[in-house]
């Protein structure tokens, strides 16, 4: 999880709204490629979430085994995949940047989705930290 | 007692998804056969008791004549599973709002006209049916190898049911948090690889094919602006603002309520 930092202003995101929910070998290969799209400051992903262990019924305790919770390599950079990825929000250093970014992600999307998505330019994920974070003792 | 006139319509309707759901609580009508899943795999998702071995029971066999007398223990017939004094359980289904045959409310509609000795409940993306463990068995094969199931849109889910409203999976799968079916690439097919709570089964088993997208929008029950609006069924419409006028003003002013 991203430690939350405030920024002054709140920078422009492309969310990528695919038509499925990805495999975790497809989101890999897609936030490989986007890490090398020209201004990307940062990716985030949103989805379904995925659990470790079973939380209710009689199995309770028992573990899951989701095969698309799994350790994904991003950047040379090895994480592990917790959600079942359905929203990517690529966020680009500066409005300046945003048209040709587009072009670039629609490209770098096009190549690895093998569904329609969507392309849309806004703010998605918070900028700055909340009520909660400080709540959470993430945010000294 | 006299015989009542009375002649069901069970619903309104003369588009796809209403005629599609008037057929599908219509008891005389015979739904389509797809798939035959044993009823060994069957016990084995639902999970409440091995294959081949006895059903607990929670009384003894009514046989034995042990109930206390009563005029509706005499009217009613009871079903195998009360007879033979089973413990009640459940099965419970999970339907796709992407173009799954059957959704719980009709489901629930469905029940209610098609089997006897069930008790049901609707929730928005799913439907439980309790009843007699044998019963139950019959009834979950029933709707198993039915039209009303299809294998990657509709789900069967004791526990953690959440999906039923998500995007599908590149696969083309209903989302499961605790992937109790996956896709079997090779064979073309799905697979259950856990019971309805989760609990890994020994071996994989198999449902079949998911069914085409064009089959599954012939075979829908449910209104959708993108495909046949709710509002492009004058009928429906008119039938659904009667019930909605009668339920307001009933709780309201009952004696305004004047109806031809």
């Amino acid at each position: 999880m991203s430690k939350p930092a405030s920024e002054e202003v709140p920078l422009p995101e492309i969310q990528i709204f695919p038509e499925r929910l990805l495999h975790a070998e497809t989101t890999e290969t897609l936030l490989n490629k986007l890490h090398k799209v020209k201004n990307v400051r940062k990716i985030t992903v949103q989805g379904e979430e995925l659990p470790e262990i079973m939380r209710s019924g009689p199995g309770t305790g028992g573990p899951v085994d989701h095969p698309n919770r799994k350790l994904i390599n991003v950047a040379g950079e090895e994480m592990e995949l917790r959600v079942q990825v359905g929203r990517i929000f690529v966020e680009i250093c500066d409005l300046d940047f945003v048209p040709q970014a587009l072009k670039d992600v629609e490209e770098v999307c096009k190549e690895v989705l093998p569904f329609n998505f969507t392309l849309e330019v806004g703010r998605y994920s918070k900028f700055k930290p909340t009520v909660s974070d400080y709540k959470k003792g993430l945010v000294k | 007692m006299a015989k009542t006139k009375y002649k069901a319509q069970f619903y309104p309707g003369v588009t796809v998804p209403a005629k599609n759901r008037r057929r599908f609580i219509d008891p005389s009508q015979k739904l389509e056969k797809l798939r035959d899943v044993p009823m060994d795999d069957v016990v084995k998702i639902l999970g409440h008791r091995t294959p081949g071995s006895d059903y607990a029971t929670i009384h003894p066999p009514l046989e034995e004549g042990v109930e206390p007398d009563c005029p509706v223990r005499a009217l009613v017939e009871p079903i195998e599973g009360a007879k033979k004094g089973d413990r009640i359980r459940y099965v419970q289904f999970t339907d796709s709002v992407y173009w799954c045959p059957i959704i719980p409310y009709v489901r629930a509609q469905m029940y209610m006209w098609r089997f006897r000795g069930i008790d049901t409940g609707t929730l928005s993306g799913r439907q439980i049916i309790e009843m007699r463990e044998r019963d139950v068995e019959k009834v979950a094969k029933e709707l198993i190898d039915n039209e009303t199931f299809d294998t990657a849109r509709t789900g069967i889910r004791g526990a953690t049911v959440h999906g039923h409203g998500v995007r599908l999976d590149q696969d083309g799968l209903m989302f499961d948090a605790w992937q109790r079916y996956r896709w079997n690439a090779k064979k073309g097919e799905v697979e259950y690889v856990k019971d309805q709570v989760g609990v890994p089964l020994d071996k994989p088993v198999p449902v079949g094919k998911p069914m085409p997208e064009k089959w599954l929008k012939e075979h829908t029950t449910m209104f959708r602006a993108d495909g046949v609006d709710m509002r492009d069924d004058e009928e429906v419409m008119r039938q659904n603002l009667r019930i909605h006028t009668l339920r307001t003003k009933c709780g309201f002013k009952p004696f305004d309520v004047k109806e031809e």
